[in-house]
């Protein structure tokens, strides 16, 4: 929706307006904070982009989040994990997570294009079933005494940066360098042409959720480590700040436009928001009012600026 | 059309495939517990999905027009936690709910001013109304449950000439919704807007006006969706309404009503639909399923209709193809 | 008679650029009037403002005596003016009787907004028999035909009690019998004091039912003239500014004898019955037939994008049976498609990456192994000059800003890059205007004289009969004639494709 580098220049002003007011806005510990919290939400939109490139949607991945969280603390934890206190505890967990991931989005990949259901109620159904799932299996409880092993990928905040920058820049790469990108955008821009051309449609939207279910499995990780337990609820109100960000980042719901630097600054932007008013000592409730507003804001000032170029149209 | 009898019988099943799927889940739950089938149920089976139902009858208009409302379910919660402020405030009951449609419709209106006047994606103007409602009602009501008094839950249980007011109140707003929809210049209008803006456009319809419409009737609705709720369940929580939009889109989506706009009925369509969704959480109850399973079971359901309705729609689309020439013979 | 609709010096600019000066003409009443010109000449622009949706820069119109100056769809309408358009304003999900009176449903009282069915019922099927459509009312337009479709229009006019009725292409997506039919109803629809305007590039069409025919070209009138002291010839010459000495360019290859493309019996139960023909190196083979004979279906099937019940098709001796598109491209088979904007191009994306589209897997090993980019920019260039896609556009441009040839030219070049052996192009010249036809005409036949084969599907006879080596006719989904050049003949050919559906 809006262009990447106005993104960018956006998160700047904001950052630069706000510091003088918002008390230990512009401190390195506030910025680690914002950093740790804005990674997965990182990650996850990532997926998301790409999936809204295509011409898609998905609404399922937060509950991911959610099942894969619950999948890595019923493994990992100490205390009622199945691999409590064993060496292979940690890799076998973050397998999974991934690995559910990996398989929901394949579950969605395979209703869109075998089953031919539309994306939004597709991932919706998706969506209800998956964080069921996730509280029925715990009965709703947080699971604790995660590995200290996996803890660290939350503590080090520069590991989190390398899984979360690694994962943004392979998406990046991808869209930008190889075929698959061209693809997609192809797809994304015109279906029938993109299969007339020879690109294997069905293949590459079933890859694509499959991809985004995988992000979504790796912000489980890093979620879960940052949280320290494994939450039936984790993310569960994060969707539309999922969306909002990578919308806001310049990425159309009508498919074949978007960047990944785009959903960067949309998140870092949201993120900023968010911790501003937080400092600012905003309670929860006026955050997610005022959100609402910066999101319509956004678009404001897209449709505004787009109406400006278009001239007459 | 003489294609052979078992062919044109199950197009006929596909066709009506929420109706099949509704007849299934009820013979499913009455063979397994005899309660379900008894009439004091089936009067539950249509208390239940008032809420719900009214709810996505709003949703409905504004799918045809091949939009979508993600705020209905915030709607929901500012116009009953004002209400239910105002009713702990002492206000008469008739004030309360005169200033609850208002504050449905003008919070739809709101919605379909951003939409209308600035043509931005109702999606992305939805989804923040959406963020803005949920903020304001939990600064309403202080985050924290607001019990109301019992005379709320008296109104839920009242009936008019013996039928459960709940259920008046939905089938009223379906039959004036249907009556609308099919018979009115507005509502055919809406179906064509929801077919092709710009012709509806070239074609003389106020285009504009019939989207601000719209919307203004889904915030109606939910604001009444929120009314019947509050009289069946006389408190507000923090989670009032919340994801409510997911249900009633299901419940539309269920009835045949299309994403893209332009197909789709309020009646039986959506009815159906929203009867569905809750006659399985009705029959959960009743055989006693752990609640947790609830959503499973539920989305599961709506997953296979979801999938017969996109068959469906390949079969016919294949069986009404254009034909070049007629095989004879065969 | 007095006139009905004046144009008087109506000048409109878009960015600064003149799309129409000073345009004026008159079209008297009850008379039919042709508008020609080539695409880009502003036929378009003058009928948007003639219908409220754009406003003039400058000057005025006046209908029926009085100053009209519309401001939107609605004021044209109530003024008596509609239009019956290319792409037709109608909603296949409403019935007949509602798109006849969408605008303006009649009330079943004054106070009270309920549709008056039974009157809109009676109204529809009185305006119905006027079309001749013999369908109830109430039936769905989208179990219509494009031909009723256009009548169902036309009856959307008359019941708005239209004075004038402007035709926008009206007989692309006909075939010739419900062209006739039309023809028909307009002869009856000037007899009852309408006026029309009839817009079209089939100019025999205009000669043949106008009065009066008016030529722009450069967003100005060049000509007005009697339509029967006009020829083709002339109008042609008056549209591109010169006289056209050459539709066709000299042909310069020949076919050889080599067989590339084999198709043996194919058939689709209700769509193609047995089709059998063989294309060779440096061969174009045209294929005539009406529209909605079955040949922009056969290429979906020779292509693989749809199913085949039997038959073989051989590509260079190989049989392509259960290949999909992706792996008949790869062995040399391309597709130009009927359509460019619905599945030809992508529309929103880059000159660049449309024209790599088809081409990229060969610059790559794996879909996820990095584009060599600098291959794929020397490619573009390489087929742009190949095809003379106009310089001023930019690789980064979108594909929409061009016009409808160089739109065209990119969507065989696209093609071209995977240097394929067999080419089936369907209607490769529709809607594309005369001067860039014969680029277009000189592509196809470089194509061949490199020892392509060629399968050109086209509705326009004339252009199969100077462009092709032979020509097959289909006609209900089965091949029904192959001529040979020495028998070319536009009433053959005619007779074929339509046969027993009218007595030619």
């Amino acid at each position: 929706m809006l262009s990447e580098y106005l993104v960018a220049w956006l998160c700047l002003a904001y950052f630069v307006a706000l510091a003088p007011f918002a008390p230990g806005f512009a401190s390195l510990d506030n910025l680690r904070t914002i950093l740790a919290y804005l990674l997965p939400i990182l990650v996850v939109s990532v997926g998301l982009t790409l999936v809204l490139i295509l011409g898609g949607i998905d609404l399922s991945v937060t509950s991911m989040i959610a099942l894969a969280s619950v999948v890595g603390g019923k493994i990992m934890s100490g205390e009622e994990g199945w691999l409590a206190g064993h060496a292979l505890a940690v890799p076998v967990g973050i397998v999974a997570m991934l690995g559910t991931g990996v398989l929901l989005g394949a579950v969605n990949g395979l209703a869109v294009t075998v089953g031919r259901i539309p994306a939004f109620i597709a991932t919706l159904t998706t969506m209800m079933f998956v964080s069921g799932l996730a509280i029925w299996v715990t009965l709703s409880r947080k699971i604790g005494g995660l590995p200290d092993g996996f803890l660290v990928l939350g503590q080090r905040l520069w590991v989190a940066v390398g899984i979360a920058g690694g994962a943004a820049w392979v998406a990046h790469a991808g869209l930008s360098r190889t075929l698959y990108g061209k693809w997609l955008y192809a797809i994304g821009h015109n279906v029938r042409a993109a299969r007339v051309s020879g690109v294997p449609v069905g293949w590459v939207t079933f890859g694509t959720y499959v991809v985004s279910g995988g992000f979504a499995g790796l912000a489980a990780i890093l979620f879960t480590a940052v949280l320290e337990t494994g939450n039936p609820e984790m993310a569960r109100d994060n969707l539309l700040d999922v969306v909002g960000a990578v919308v806001i980042g310049g990425t159309s719901l009508y498919g074949g436009k978007g960047t990944i630097v785009g959903t960067v600054f949309g998140v870092l932007f949201l993120a900023l928001v968010d911790n501003s008013l937080n400092l600012l000592g905003l309670s929860f409730y006026s955050i997610m009012m005022v959100k609402g507003g910066v999101i319509l804001a956004a678009a404001l000032v897209d449709t505004t600026r787009n109406r400006w170029r278009g001239g007459a149209r | 059309m003489t294609a052979p009898v078992g062919r044109s019988l199950g197009l006929l099943l596909l066709n009506q495939a929420s109706l099949v799927l509704f007849a299934g889940v009820v013979l499913t739950f009455g063979l397994m517990s005899p309660a379900f089938l008894q009439p004091a149920n089936a009067s539950n089976i249509l208390i239940q999905p008032a809420s719900t139902g009214i709810l996505a009858v709003g949703m409905t208009f504004v799918l045809l027009t091949a939009g979508v409302d993600l705020s209905v379910g915030a709607i929901m919660f500012v116009a009953a936690a004002v209400g239910g402020k105002l009713i702990l405030g002492g206000w008469p009951f008739g004030g309360v709910l005169a200033v609850m449609i208002l504050i449905g419709v003008l919070y739809g209106a709101m919605n379909a001013w951003f939409i209308t006047q600035f043509a931005i994606l109702a999606f992305v103007v939805t989804l923040a109304t959406r963020y803005f409602g949920r903020g304001l009602g939990l600064r309403i009501t202080e985050t924290r449950a607001m019990n109301l008094p019992e005379s709320f839950y008296e109104l839920g249980a009242a009936r008019v000439l013996g039928v459960p007011l709940p259920i008046l109140v939905f089938a009223l707003i379906v039959v004036v919704a249907h009556v609308v929809l099919t018979r009115t210049p507005f509502g055919r209008q809406v179906y064509a807007v929801g077919a092709d803006v710009e012709a509806a456009r070239k074609a003389g319809v106020r285009t504009r006006a019939v989207l601000f419409a719209v919307y203004v009737i889904c915030g109606f609705c939910a604001a009444a969706a929120g009314m019947v709720a509050l009289s069946q369940a006389p408190a507000v929580s923090p989670t009032f309404g919340n994801n409510r939009e997911f249900m009633a889109i299901a419940a539309a989506v269920l009835g045949g009503t299309s994403l893209f706009g332009g197909r789709g009925a309020v009646f039986p369509g959506t009815v159906l639909g929203a009867v569905l969704i809750q006659t399985i959480e009705n029959g959960l109850t009743i055989l006693n399923v752990n609640s947790y399973l609830y959503p499973l079971i539920t989305s599961g359901v709506i997953f296979i209709a979801v999938l017969l309705d996109a068959t469906r729609c390949r079969v016919l689309a294949h069986v009404n193809r254009r034909k070049i020439f007629v095989e004879t013979g065969s | 008679m007095t006139p009905a609709l004046r144009f008087r010096g109506i000048t409109k600019s878009f960015f600064g650029v003149k799309v129409l000066q000073e345009v004026s003409f008159v079209v008297p009443g009850g008379q039919t009037v042709g508008i020609v010109g080539e695409n880009g000449a502003g036929k378009s622009t003058l009928m948007n403002i003639l219908g409220g949706n754009l406003q003039p820069d400058d000057g005025e119109m006046e209908f029926d005596g009085q100053r009209y100056a519309p401001a939107s769809p609605g004021d044209a309408r109530r003024a008596g003016i509609a239009f019956v358009h290319q792409e037709l304003n109608l909603f296949g999900n409403l019935a007949i009787a509602e798109n006849l009176f969408l605008g303006g449903f009649p009330w079943r009282a004054r106070w009270l907004p309920w549709i008056h069915r039974r009157r809109i019922h009676e109204r529809a099927r009185q305006w119905l028999a006027e079309v001749n459509l013999p369908h109830a009312p109430d039936t769905l337009v989208e179990r219509l035909s494009a031909g009723e479709r256009q009548l169902v229009e036309i009856a959307k006019a008359l019941a708005g009690d239209a004075r004038l009725i402007i035709l926008d292409e009206p007989t692309t997506s006909l075939t010739a019998v419900e062209a006739e039919r039309l023809f028909a109803i307009l002869g009856r629809l000037r007899q009852r004091g309408i006026s029309l305007i009839y817009i079209s590039h089939s100019l025999g069409d205009v000669l043949r039912l106008c009065d009066q025919v008016v030529v722009l070209r450069d967003g100005a009138v060049v000509a007005q003239a009697p339509a029967r002291e006009l020829t083709v010839e002339r109008i042609v010459a008056w549209m591109v500014g010169r006289e056209i000495s050459q539709l066709f360019p000299p042909r310069t290859g020949q076919p050889t004898d080599r067989v590339l493309l084999d198709v043996a019996g194919v058939t689709q139960p209700g769509v193609v019955k047995r089709v059998s023909f063989q294309l060779r190196a440096g061969e174009i083979l045209g294929l005539s037939g009406l529209m909605g004979a079955g040949r922009s279906e056969l290429a979906r099937i020779l292509f693989g994008l749809d199913p085949c019940a039997a038959g073989d098709v051989r590509l260079g001796g190989e049989s392509l049976r259960g290949q999909p598109p992706r792996e008949r491209i790869r062995r040399g088979l391309a597709l130009v498609t009927e359509d460019r904007r619905w599945d030809g191009l992508c529309a929103e994306a880059t000159i660049g990456d449309n024209l790599t589209l088809v081409a990229l897997p060969n610059l790559t090993r794996s879909p996820l192994a990095w584009v060599d980019r600098a291959a794929a920019g020397q490619a573009v260039q390489r087929i742009r000059e190949a095809v003379r896609l106009t310089p001023a556009a930019r690789d980064e441009q979108p594909v929409k800003t061009l016009s409808g040839g160089n739109q065209q030219k990119v969507v065989l070049a696209k093609w071209l890059l995977n240097e394929p052996q067999v080419f089936i192009l369907d209607e490769p010249t529709r809607g594309i205007d005369v001067g860039a036809r014969y680029e277009i005409y000189r592509l196809i036949q470089e194509l061949a004289a490199r020892g392509a084969g060629v399968l050109m599907i086209s509705s326009e006879i004339e252009e199969l009969i100077g462009l092709c080596d032979r020509i097959l006719v289909m006609r209900r989904g089965e091949i029904r004639d192959c001529i040979e050049p020495a028998a070319f003949d536009r009433e053959r050919i005619l007779r074929a494709a339509l046969h027993e559906e009218v007595g030619v």
